[in-house]
């Protein structure tokens, strides 16, 4: 920029220097040489020595940044976050299995965790059932790689949806004590007046946040994509978000916790291995709340994205269509015979290919806490009413005398978050509970996804409508709730006396930390 | 030939000012300084017009450089843009004459460069140095609702203007290039890249109809770009079926250095440019121009050292006929200036 005959120096850099906005506190270690002095020395290998006065030398550590400690903040030195993720990739799968192979480690039982989505994306692309994708997977990973189980996050996430729905009972219960049912009359009173096209009238009044210490609205907590853009951007929202664990971090405790004290396995002896739709879960999987220090090892060690399964077929040249249809192992996952055809079928949970949280506490809540047993769009109790755009939906729980009882939301993308967390941060926000998910579309969209396909010539599938035909395939899956998913109860049951139900209770939920912006780091000055 | 006459220098601002927006209908001039004020300036009296006095300062409401200022088209809000990355909506209460920040729209990452209202005040825009376009929505209630996050610029982006009439939004960036964006069933999308200055683009006006734009840039260049809608005359492909945007002017030669400030009359058609070289220019459309697509354009006035020897910032020119004639400039000498173009 050239400069102005005033020579005036301000700030005219428009260069974002990528430590600026990094967020990680640098710790500035006081040196011991009291002098302050000191001379780098850089051997041809490129390692730097500090040179001390007396002439020793000391190897200096190379500064580094992991995957735990990446925010995803797009402040980071290592700039390409892909950098960063491409740690956690099929490569790190395929040295655990040579070293099992060629026995240079202690031997690991290797488990891999298949999400849904997942298997929907690849049943678009090869044109198969739900159920024969997993099948064939089943083909891939254990007698094709050597591993040692294959299960299915449709089983841990019933899990997550129980636990879900029990803590929003007891933010709802807790929300009515402190004042909420005088706020719920009041929301009724408006909705009434709405009703008989009453002009709107003043500001709502009340900040919803002072009144009941922040019980509601719950916020869903699967995605991290939300959660890290919370604890990055947003932190006075990060009480409201639901403290249950997602399905990926239930499986990952299931693994690591049920399962190796019931085979009598080291923690650290299993590696678990989870297949998702975004690179936002390998961000997830190695935040330090899922890290058991005593045994020095994960609840899941690596996230791979539907694309790198994909990859990873072609990089061991097989051909997914000519795999065999081999039986499923016979825990963790949620299988069974179709009543009708007898053929073996996958189940899910009902609603959208984001996991379905919200449909089944909307369902529980109904059932505990209004005694309504059944409840759907069918008998009129549950209307839906889409927003201003597709990735917007309203919720609401009607009593049979019409009065609306549950205000649910879903909001999935970033402008309809920065709606969610506007009105949540001023106090404005009517739902109990708001389903967040990062990805327009839901999970079906997640970033790790196969792209749209070039399928065959009778069944086409226009790009634009590519996401709504793998969330279809998604749906395929019946829907069986948790509470008719007898395995889960047995195997929580266990767990329960295994371990003990305070251990347990502890496993099922995790926390949140706001991001501080760490103003004495050094690197962060600009000159 | 026509000259800019000094009409009147409002001084008051502790900093340099930014940029200057007229109220659509009141002879009343809204600033914002890099002193985290916005101020309102009107004549002392509706005779003389030589000196003007300030009658209102908005201040409390920014933490940083209040960058960009603009005039709801009804003249009853006022958006205030600034680095410290908050949009504030104002309203003045008629009980007291006082002015109230009633909204703050938060969301971007860093500083907000410029902010602008639709031609019915139903949508905003702003545009920020995390090199996105948001869109919002004003609902009852001082409530702005995020429509869209649009994040298709690879650079910073400098300034968002709204087409005359219809919901079309232009930015440009630091990525050199324009983008036009519209709404298309569930979202916005960017229709058109306009691409040809070879640096970063400062500034965007659309003509009175809609159809042209000019665009001032790093480059020292205005463009004067022209709309081809599918199926016109001249042959021009439009791919996916929305209108396209070229050149149809180069204007280079005219400043010696960055233009950072654009506007073009809605009353007379004359275009203003200003930037670092101190000079404020008039450009007038050559009324021999045989071709409208390819026109000429002449420099007919101009002002040395406008603001001594201070960038000049932005230039804005009255937005009705009432002083059509009128253009206010404001500097980084931290004064605004009114000047008269009189013909001759």
């Amino acid at each position: 920029m050239a400069f102005s005959s005033a020579l005036t120096l301000t700030d005219l850099n428009d260069y974002i220097a990528p430590s600026q906005a990094c967020i990680k506190p640098v710790e500035v270690k006081k040196s011991d040489n009291p002098q302050g002095s000191s001379e780098i020395k850089v051997d041809d290998q490129g390692g730097y020595y500090e040179i001390s006065k007396d002439g020793g030398e000391e190897k200096l550590e190379q500064a580094s940044i992991t995957l735990n400690d990446c925010l995803a903040c797009s402040g980071c030195v290592t700039s390409a976050e892909s950098v960063l993720i491409t740690m956690q990739s099929q490569e790190e799968l395929y040295k655990v299995l040579r070293a099992n192979n060629d026995g240079s480690q202690p031997h690991k039982t290797i488990v891999v965790s298949i999400s849904p989505q997942s298997r929907a994306s690849l049943a678009a692309k090869y044109q198969l059932s739900m159920i024969q994708v997993h099948q064939r997977l089943v083909a891939f990973f254990k007698h094709h790689l050597g591993v040692h189980h294959v299960f299915d996050i449709a089983f841990a996430r019933d899990l997550s949806l129980v636990e879900g729905a029990r803590e929003f009972i007891e933010r709802y219960q807790a929300y009515l004590e402190q004042g909420g049912d005088a706020l719920e009359k009041q929301w009724q009173e408006q909705q009434q007046q709405q009703d008989t096209s009453a002009p709107r009238s003043h500001r709502r009044q009340g900040g919803r946040a002072q009144q009941q210490q922040q019980q509601l609205p719950m916020l869903a907590s699967s995605c991290p994509g939300w959660v890290c853009y919370a604890e990055k951007t947003h932190g006075e929202v990060l009480p409201f978000i639901s403290t249950t664990k997602s399905p990926q971090q239930m499986m990952g405790s299931l693994v690591k916790d049920y399962l190796a004290t019931k085979t009598n396995t080291r923690p650290d002896q299993i590696y678990h291995v989870a297949v998702m739709p975004c690179y936002d879960k390998k961000l997830e999987a190695s935040r330090p709340d899922f890290f058991q220090e005593e045994f020095n090892t994960r609840d899941v060690d690596c996230v791979l994205s539907t694309g790198e399964v994909d990859k990873m077929l072609t990089e061991q040249s097989v051909d997914f269509l000519q795999l065999p249809d081999v039986p499923v192992d016979d825990i963790f996952n949620k299988v069974g015979l179709d009543p009708v055809t007898q053929a073996l079928t996958a189940y899910g949970t009902e609603g959208s290919s984001s996991g379905g949280a919200l449909e089944y506490i909307l369902a529980c809540a109904a059932k505990q806490l209004f005694h309504m047993d059944s409840v759907s769009t069918a008998n009129g109790r549950i209307v839906i009413k889409t927003g201003k755009n597709a990735d917007f939906k309203e919720y609401f729980l009607h009593a049979d005398d019409g009065r609306v009882l549950l205000r649910f939301a879903s909001a999935y993308g970033f402008r309809n978050i920065q709606n969610i967390v506007r009105k949540v941060k001023s106090g404005k926000c009517s739902y109990h509970f708001v389903e967040v998910m990062a990805c327009p579309g839901g999970c079906a969209n997640g970033g790790g996804q196969l792209p749209p396909q070039q399928l065959d010539q009778v069944t086409s599938v226009a790009v634009k409508d590519w996401v709504q035909h793998v969330e279809a395939i998604y749906r395929t899956c019946s829907g069986v709730p948790p509470d008719a998913n007898d395995a889960i109860q047995a195997v929580y049951n266990e767990w329960m006396q295994l371990r003990s139900p305070d251990h347990v209770a502890k496993l099922l939920r995790t926390q949140y930390h706001a991001v501080t912006q760490n103003l004495g780091n050094p690197l962060a000055t600009k000159w | 030939m026509p000259q800019l006459e000094l009409v009147a220098t409002l001084e008051g601002h502790q900093d340099r000012v930014w940029q200057a927006s007229w109220h659509p209908t009141k002879t009343v001039l809204a600033t914002c300084s890099g002193d985290k004020t916005v101020r309102l300036w009107a004549p002392i009296s509706q005779n003389d017009f030589s000196t003007w006095q300030c009658i209102d300062t908005l201040e409390g409401a920014h933490k940083r450089t209040v960058r960009s200022v603009a005039w709801s088209p009804h003249g009853n809000e006022l958006a205030t843009a600034s680095f410290d990355a908050t949009t504030g909506i104002w309203e003045n209460d008629a009980r007291d004459n006082s002015w109230e920040c009633v909204a703050t729209l938060e969301g971007h990452e860093n500083e907000i460069k410029s902010v602008a209202w639709s031609s019915t005040g139903a949508l905003l825009a702003t545009c920020s140095r995390d090199k996105s376009v948001w869109i919002w929505e004003v609902e009852t209630d001082n409530d702005f609702e995020c429509l869209s996050v649009l994040q298709e610029h690879s650079q910073d982006v400098k300034m968002v203007a709204w087409h005359p009439t219809q919901e079309t939004l232009a930015s440009a960036s630091y990525d050199d290039t324009i983008k036009i964006w519209k709404e298309d069933e569930d979202d916005w999308f960017c229709v058109d890249t306009l691409q040809g200055h070879t640096s970063t683009v400062w500034s965007i006006d659309f003509n009175a109809k809609g159809d042209e734009l000019v665009s001032g840039s790093d480059d020292k260049t205005i463009r004067v770009w022209k709309m081809y809608e599918p199926n016109n005359t001249q042959g021009i492909a439009t791919p996916y079926g929305q209108p396209v945007w070229k050149t149809v002017s180069t204007l280079s030669g005219v400043h010696d250095r960055c233009i950072y400030s654009v506007a073009w009359s809605k009353v007379h058609n004359h275009i203003a440019s200003a930037g670092g070289d101190n000079v404020i220019r008039v450009l007038a459309k050559d009324s021999e121009t045989l071709d409208d697509n390819a026109p000429s354009w002449n420099v007919v006035a101009s002002v040395k050292n406008a603001h001594g020897v201070h960038d000049i910032n932005a230039v804005a020119w009255f937005p009705t006929d009432k002083h059509g004639d009128w253009l206010a400039s404001v500097g980084d000498d931290g004064v605004v200036r009114i000047w008269r173009l009189i013909a001759d």
